[in-house]
């Protein structure tokens, strides 16, 4: 009982038995909201659970969830590869302008853009591919280069005073210095290529992809189809975050310290 | 008095002046360290810059880092007397910083592979059990003792610590004082800089301390008073700070930071 009284007190941590708990009450309350208090119109729980079902026999769901895992993970390789690449050139002067002016284009919607990249990419993987990278990397880029920003000067300072030459200094302070937060930033931003999903499955279908099965299930109003890939794409992001999560631990442990 | 003599001057400063925009921070700063030489003793010299907060302290730290050019005049040091550039000064930030993505014994090996120089002087200066923690897992006083060993095996004999005094307690104060003493006896030339406000400490450990601040009436800081504690037989003497002189000093001294 106290340890419950603790989760409502500002600024207190709590036990891990009690974190349990919290969770299976919070799901406990969502679960209650969505069958009591959901307009009838929404499918309940055991609707989805069916869609499910029918999706993974009937409409080769297995199938689909590979070619956008596949999709995904080769937009976020690529869009960590450019944004790396863009953030560490970003200390030097000349690049600034270019890197800040990749960052704004987060304020550009894909209309417009999406022509232009129908005309570059050779083939319909290729452009769904580039559409993800096109929509990511500016946000990925607007963090890295803040993360890049905001190391302190006492470090580049540290650095030069062991007597190392400016490349070396950008390797051991930006680049290796930096990894665990172009990790972190990495995870936050992973997240983005699941959301954009379905608008680029949904342009370009021929490959399917859930993105492409639900804008189909949606057409046709089928929600209890389209919530249970929602739930789909739930579980395939939160997975991934942990498997970035885990990498990050492997690669950077001392980021898991503390003294 | 003390049996020593002053031999070849190892750092010169030449009329340094500095200025942010149009504010003059520092002026007609004019200053020597010279090779204090004692018989049987490997003796490095310990020089301490005094001065309250706001008075260019850290400005004038950059400036004999190398990490910043003086508006007028130059910083000179070694056998030849060049200007400094960053890398010929080791330098100890308040915050010791070090390779966080680097274990203790891989930092210390950043420019050098001599690993066994290495575990030498972290055994020495007891952290041979901590030669494989990430930096984060070290407490202040390993952090500081790790950072100052990174530059040792960079070669440095001149090292510039900037207020390593600043947030210990009073034991681990009388460490770092110990720590300091230890160093200026690893080579004849060794020299050791030391940027503090912590008067009491300056004066423990330092041969020279230079007073900086702003005199009645002047805009700029520059060093207003240089004490020689070997001549007023302060200098290396363990228990020093027990002794009625040493008591006198820093009076004299409080009494001149106030004023400034």
């Amino acid at each position: 009982m106290r340890s419950l009284l603790l989760a409502f007190t500002p600024n207190r941590s709590v036990s891990p038995a009690t974190r349990i708990a919290l969770v299976g009450a919070t799901l406990g309350v969502v679960l209650c909201v969505w069958l009591v208090l959901a307009p009838a119109a929404i499918p309940r729980p055991a609707d989805v659970a069916r869609a499910l079902a029918t999706l993974w026999t009937e409409q080769n769901l297995f199938e689909h969830l590979l070619t956008s895992l596949w999709l995904n993970v080769r937009a976020i390789a690529w869009s960590t590869a450019i944004t790396l690449a863009l953030a560490y050139v970003s200390v030097l002067p000349a690049m600034r302008p270019f890197v800040d002016a990749l960052s704004k284009l987060r304020f550009t919607g894909m209309v417009g853009w999406g022509f232009v990249l129908t005309l570059l990419a050779r083939d319909g993987h290729q452009l769904k591919l580039w559409m993800l990278v096109f929509g990511m990397v500016p946000f990925f880029v607007t963090a890295m280069a803040a993360v890049v920003a905001a190391i302190p000067r006492e470090r580049f300072d540290h650095a030069r005073t062991l007597g190392l030459s400016e490349v070396r200094v950008v390797w051991e302070v930006v680049v290796r210095g930096t990894l665990d937060e172009a990790l972190e930033t990495t995870r936050h931003n992973a997240a983005m290529g699941w959301m954009m999903l379905a608008m680029v499955e949904g342009i370009v279908r021929a490959e399917g992809g859930l993105g492409a099965l639900m804008q189909n299930e949606h057409k046709h109003l089928h929600l209890d189809a389209v919530f249970a890939l929602i739930a789909v794409v739930l579980a395939v992001g939160v997975a991934q975050d942990l498997a970035l999560r885990w990498l990050r631990r492997t690669l950077c442990p001392y980021a898991e310290t503390s003294s | 008095m003390m049996t020593h003599e002053l031999r070849s001057t190892l750092l010169r400063i030449d009329g340094v002046r500095a200025a942010y925009d149009d504010h003059v921070v520092l002026d007609r700063i004019d200053a020597e360290i010279k090779d204090v030489v004692r018989p049987g003793v490997t003796q490095g010299q310990v020089v301490a810059i005094l001065g309250p907060s706001g008075c260019g302290k850290t400005t004038l730290f950059r400036i004999l880092a190398g990490l910043a050019a003086p508006a007028a005049g130059r910083v000179l040091l070694g056998e030849r007397l060049e200007p400094v550039r960053a890398g010929m000064v080791g330098v100890v930030h308040q915050q010791y910083p070090l390779f966080e993505h680097r274990r203790v014994l891989a930092n210390l090996l950043v420019r050098s592979s001599d690993e066994p120089r290495a575990r030498d002087l972290l055994a020495r200066f007891g952290l041979a059990e901590r030669a494989h923690a990430w930096p984060s897992e070290l407490s202040g006083g390993e952090r500081q003792r790790v950072a100052i060993l990174q530059q040792l095996m960079c070669g440095h004999t001149y090292l510039l610590m900037d207020e390593p005094f600043s947030g210990l307690d009073p034991l681990n104060k009388a460490k770092a004082c110990e720590l300091i003493a230890e160093l200026a006896l690893l080579d004849e030339e060794q020299t050791i800089i030391v940027v503090t406000h912590d008067i009491r400490e300056a004066v423990k450990i330092a041969d020279t301390l230079w007073l900086l601040g702003r005199a009645p009436g002047a805009s700029a800081s520059t060093i207003v008073a240089s004490y020689n504690l070997i001549e007023r037989e302060l200098a290396w003497s363990p228990g020093i700070e027990h002794t009625p002189q040493f008591a006198a000093l820093v009076r004299e001294i409080e009494a001149r930071f106030g004023a400034l």
